[in-house]
């Protein structure tokens, strides 16, 4: 019982930006609650507890998802639009996370329900800043859905 | 008394008109009134038919039949003298304009102005079409009666080509622009996150050897970090012309002077704190995207308020000198200035003029400046003295008539 809850998704396929992404958030919070996942497919079955994931079904829910536009396999974009498509997993904030700051991009995102569009800073120090608030605003401040009300919703 | 026919070839494009004698006679029947009417007149003087060939000329009868073939019309339309004299001038036609009477058409109005001339589809001997100017000239007699055409035709497959071929290097030059333009904004995209990379992990790596860290090893990884920052520069940059390419100016009348004291707003804690004595004369308002020009005057004074720093008093003078009605816009600085012998390289792209480590900079601010005004059909200049200052011209709108509006 003593195990730290798995909090943050961190969909992120270049290991470089994972590791500062990490090393950015370490004073906030503990490494064991943020899960580490590489390509879409794997983002989803991180979140719909398929495929390796399975065991995680009973799991508490996340409190966001941090999702980079740019992902192998499925791009940020299509996760997200699975994500809040479905009833189970729709109230569970996601941030994209993009190097992009083309306009149509934001739109799109904004468009298939992302809560929060940042884009990483190409200055390092800057880079942690966002990061790091990115971290404490979700992590702590933002107060998550309330696990009964996301199945309430479904049944609507 | 009615004047007789003018008859002339064609003339199109750069082309020439060209006066050559006919030896319409040889080739006439002798007894044909059309031949009377030319023989009776001046009119077979004026008659002109291109030497070389390229110029098919032939007479009809009033009712279209072939009535003389020169050399030139055997060249363009395949047919032999005797092969064409005696039949109708509709073979020359495709068979749908045939069908449609387009051949008799043209005579109808031919005799009626005078004169019909057009450029379009003719068929040749062998089936094969090309593509022709013809114009057909009504010849009549002294009584003002009809007694038949003279057409004259040129060849234009070739014209044609030049102008087909022409207008594809122009689509696959605009191509390889925007091609071009992409690379580079998804390659200056791409490079951000390694660059991010390389000083994320040397900040991380300073904090974690922490105090101890032997100087050396300090001093080597802070030249990485500002390497990399120098490069994200460099980056950002270029990032930034490569949106200006995909950038579409939208003008509208702005006035200048509330743009410079805009830019000098950014640039005013330099300013106050070198003392640096800016004048800013009359300046218009031009028709311009007010965003791009502020890049413009942004990076403009940067550089004067840059390449200033060794004065003692330092002077940037803004104004405008209007030539032969044209505003010139002028920035000037009283700083190192460059020497002339390198001021084809000013625009370019990664040209610098200094030392980085005398003057920072990645040597984009200037091809930026320039694309900007070239998207406003402007024209850019510069004019400088080693250690004597430097001063940037510029003109909108001098390019052509529509000035910004159009700019790509």
């Amino acid at each position: 019982m003593n195990k730290t809850p798995i909090q943050m998704l961190l969909a992120e396929d270049s290991a470089s930006d994972a590791d500062l992404i990490l090393a950015s958030l370490a004073n906030i919070t503990l490494a064991e609650a943020i899960h580490v996942v590489h390509d879409g497919v794997e983002t989803l079955d991180f979140v719909f507890s398929r495929g390796e994931y399975a065991h995680r079904l009973h799991e508490p829910p996340l409190r966001v998802i941090v999702l980079d536009v740019k992902l192998p396999k499925l791009d940020g974009f299509e996760v997200l639009r699975e994500i809040k498509a479905n009833s189970r997993t729709r109230l569970i904030p996601v941030v994209l996370l993009t190097s992009s700051n083309i306009d149509i991009d934001v739109a799109r995102g904004y468009l298939l329900g992302a809560n929060s569009y940042v884009q990483k800073p190409v200055d390092f120090e800057q880079f942690r800043a966002t990061i790091r608030e990115l971290g404490l605003y979700w992590m702590t401040m933002n107060e998550p859905p309330p696990r009964r009300s996301v199945g309430d919703h479904a049944r609507r | 008394m009615k004047k007789p026919p003018k008859i002339r070839a064609p003339s199109h494009g750069k082309m020439k008109e060209q006066t050559v004698a006919v030896p319409l006679l040889s080739y006439a029947p002798y007894d044909s009134p059309l031949i009377d009417a030319l023989m009776d007149g001046e009119s077979i003087h004026q008659l002109m038919v291109d030497s070389r060939g390229d110029y098919a000329i032939f007479m009809l009868d009033p009712n279209g039949i072939v009535a003389s073939w020169n050399k030139g019309a055997e060249q363009i339309n395949g047919y032999s003298r005797d092969e064409i004299v005696g039949k109708h001038f509709s073979v020359f036609y495709s068979a749908e304009d045939r069908a449609r009477g387009k051949p008799e058409r043209e005579l109808v109005i031919a005799a009626r102005d005078g004169r019909f001339e057009e450029e379009g589809q003719r068929v040749r001997s062998d089936g094969s079409e090309f593509w022709a100017n013809v114009v057909i000239s009504a010849v009549r007699d002294r009584a003002d009666t009809l007694v038949g055409f003279v057409k004259v035709a040129r060849d234009l497959t070739e014209h044609r080509k030049q102008q087909e071929r022409a207008l594809a290097d122009a689509q696959a030059l605009k191509a390889v622009n925007a091609e071009l333009e992409s690379f580079t904004y998804s390659v200056s995209h791409d490079l951000r996150a390694p660059i991010r990379q390389i000083e994320g992990f040397a900040k991380i790596l300073e904090e974690h050897l922490g105090v101890d860290l032997d100087p050396q090893v300090e001093h080597y990884l802070h030249r990485i970090q500002e390497g990399s920052k120098q490069m994200g520069r460099l980056v950002d940059d270029l990032l930034h012309l490569a949106q200006l390419g995909r950038q579409h100016a939208k003008p509208r009348v702005t006035p200048l002077d509330a743009l410079v004291d805009e830019v000098l707003t950014d640039l005013r804690a330099e300013i106050l704190e070198r003392a640096i004595e800016v004048r800013v004369g009359a300046l218009p308002a031009l028709e311009c995207d007010p965003g791009l020009l502020k890049v413009v005057f942004t990076n403009l004074l940067s550089n004067a308020v840059k390449y200033t720093r060794r004065c003692e008093h330092p002077l940037i003078e803004i104004g405008q000198i209007v030539t032969d009605g044209i505003p010139v816009i002028y920035v000037r600085d009283n700083g190192i200035g460059f020497d002339m012998k390198y001021v084809d390289k000013l625009f370019g792209v990664f040209q610098r003029l200094h030392r980085t480590e005398d003057f920072e900079g990645a040597g984009v601010g200037l091809a930026i400046v320039s694309r900007i005004i070239r998207k406003h059909r402007g024209t850019i200049w510069a004019e400088a003295l080693p250690d004597m200052g430097a001063t940037f011209f510029f003109t909108l709108g001098t390019e052509g008539q529509d000035a910004a509006t159009k700019s790509a």
